[in-house]
């Protein structure tokens, strides 16, 4: 699904306060139909005033946010198996407390499991970008040197 | 699933499973590298001997390969024992001994490299830390010249980039990282500085980086390409971290210029503990034993450069673990193979081509034995039950090979 950044652009406060990572709020507009940002990072629309616009914005990203709308696939073809997504999730970091100290992961509990020399998804479900986080998590995205990861 | 420990490369990793039910294999925290050393260290294990007389091979018992190799090298005036750096401590120091009864020559394919590297004045240093350090205090990571990405898969998450330690909590949120090399490498994704330099202008990039750190001089105009803005960048991050880490690799050793990176790299430490901060230099190779074998074989006098093999100044050649034809040097692979050749080892090129070979198990398999990780820390291999079958171990072949020569002498 796709958002129209001039209609996001239109419900933010349009003052440039420079507050958000962003920096402009075309450039912050841009970054939330990209689903990169939520609607509340941007601090100013957290205020009295904007509640309608926070609400408007919120609708409008909220099938960004739900399952179907987002997504991580594992290219094992392109995998070396570093671990670096095992050791870089912060759900498998909270569910074996080695991993996150660079230890292969065993339990079977994390997001990822390298297995058989190539990283496998075993707890999709996991991961925080679904609900009930919707977070917009990508790390494991970020540090996969040979893009094996591929989120959406 | 039964702890192993992988010979796959130098890291040697210790925190993985394997199980073998059925001839399937199933390994957990093996990288791609180390499962497939494991899948055909299991495949090609058959323990066999063969000689090879006018292009004819003829399989022989394990007890007769011995025999026609110790005779081959017994007449040898000036024989090159070459290979070990997949071997285990306690085989090299057989190979040692081997080569004093015979009056011949060892050496490992880092001779040229990796020993000059380490015989360099940067290692008495004080660069004594181990990986375990880097992960507890690296804050600030350099791969230069080095990309784990390509042959020590799991360097940067066991180590050096993303994982938490004592004064790294946040893992790579705690870390900055940088890398240099000469083409854009896939280890550079991670990096938040990188920096694409053409080749042999490493000196030139540390120089001046030890101006802006020491506060001699500021970098004012592109330095190797590099822009001003982002070198005084990575220098502040320098400047900031209580403990920098560079990991030199090939790029640094192996581009004509060592010496000078090497003084490069030993300048940019002393500038870095001069402003009261940490910094080491550690080593990057891929190769299993490579530390062990040099550590083994540079107390040896006798050792010697493959560039002896090429000179001709040997008239026959023991190769062990090593694929010594597939990975020397076109001009060397060439006059070693015109050589009487024994090998030990697994199957390979070099084993079909030798007069006498006797294949092998991999350590992997047998278990038994240590080897010196990257940071020279020594591993024991782990002994595992699940695979039941035959095995020959490269010690015992060259524990029996020895006797046999030691005993023809006397
Ligand atoms: S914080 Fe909000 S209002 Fe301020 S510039 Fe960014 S998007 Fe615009
Ligand atoms: S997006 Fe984040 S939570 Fe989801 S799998 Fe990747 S690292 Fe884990
Ligand atoms: S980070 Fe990428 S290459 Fe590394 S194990 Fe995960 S998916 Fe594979
Ligand atoms: S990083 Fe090296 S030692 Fe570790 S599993 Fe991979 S090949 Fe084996």
């Amino acid at each position: 699904m796709k958002l129209n950044p001039m209609e996001l652009y239109n419900l933010l406060p349009k003052t440039n306060c420079r507050l958000c990572e962003a920096k402009t709020c075309m450039a912050f507009a841009t970054k939330m139909a990209l689903g990169d940002v939520l609607p509340e990072d941007c601090p100013p629309l957290l205020e009295k005033g904007f509640e309608k616009n926070l609400e408007k914005l919120r609708d409008l990203v909220a099938p960004m946010q739900s399952a179907e709308e987002t997504g991580i696939k594992l290219d094992e073809s392109k995998c070396t198996g570093c671990g670096n997504c095992v050791v870089v999730c912060p759900v498998d970091v909270a569910v074996e407390p080695p991993t996150g100290r660079g230890k292969a992961g065993r339990s079977r509990d994390t997001v990822f499991i390298v297995e058989n020399g190539v990283s496998k998804i075993i707890n999709l479900e996991k991961c925080r970008r679904f609900p009930p986080d919707r977070l917009n998590c990508r790390v494991c995205e970020q540090y996969c040197c040979t893009d094996a990861i591929e989120i959406w | 699933m039964e702890d192993v420990v992988c010979n796959g490369c130098s890291l040697l990793c210790d925190d993985v499973v394997v199980e073998v039910t059925d001839g399937e294999v199933h390994s957990l925290g093996l990288c791609r590298l180390g499962h497939q050393h494991l899948l055909s260290s299991i495949e090609s294990n058959s323990p066999q001997a063969s000689t090879r007389e006018s292009g004819k091979a003829t399989e022989v018992s394990i007890d007769e390969a011995l025999e026609r190799a110790a005779e081959l090298l017994l007449s040898s005036e000036r024989p090159i024992l070459y290979g070990w750096s997949g071997s285990t401590n306690e085989t090299i120091t057989l190979g040692l001994e081997l080569a004093k009864t015979l009056g011949g020559i060892i050496a490992t394919p880092a001779n040229l490299g990796m020993t000059q590297a380490l015989s360099h004045t940067l290692h008495s240093m004080d660069l004594g830390i181990d990986l375990e350090y880097v992960r507890n205090n690296g804050e600030l990571i350099i791969y230069w010249g080095s990309d784990p990405t390509e042959s020590s898969h799991r360097h940067p998450s066991k180590f050096a980039v993303l994982p938490r330690g004592e004064n790294i909590p946040e893992g790579i949120e705690s870390r900055t990282i940088g890398v240099v090399d000469v083409r854009n490498t896939e280890t550079m994704k991670m990096a938040n500085h990188r920096l694409i330099i053409p080749p042999g202008m490493d000196s030139a990039i540390l120089e001046a980086l030890v101006s802006e750190i020491s506060g001699t001089s500021s970098i004012a105009s592109d330095v190797a390409g590099i822009g001003p803005q982002e070198l005084i960048g990575l220098a502040r991050n320098i400047r900031k971290a209580d403990c920098t880490v560079i990991f030199y690799g090939s790029g640094i050793i192996n581009s004509g210029n060592a010496d000078a990176n090497l003084s490069g790299l030993q300048a940019f430490i002393e500038a870095v503990r001069g402003i009261g901060k940490q910094a080491f230099a550690l080593p990057m190779a891929p190769e299993s034993n490579i530390m062990g074998a040099i550590k083994s074989l540079s107390t040896d006098a006798s050792t010697s450069s493959i560039t002896d093999i090429v000179a001709g100044d040997f008239d026959a050649a023991l190769v062990v673990g090593d694929d010594a034809l597939v990975e020397l040097p076109g001009s060397a692979a060439k006059a070693l193979a015109q050589l009487p050749l024994v090998y030990i080892g697994p199957p390979g090129i070099t084993s079909g081509k030798a007069r006498v070979s006797i294949c092998i198990t991999d350590d992997v398999i047998t278990g038994i034995g240590t080897m010196n990780r990257l940071d020279l820390v020594e591993i024991e291999f782990k002994q595992w039950n699940s695979q039941k079958e035959e095995r020959l171990a490269e010690h015992d072949v060259m524990a029996r090979l020895l006797e046999l020569i030691r005993k023809e002498k006397s």
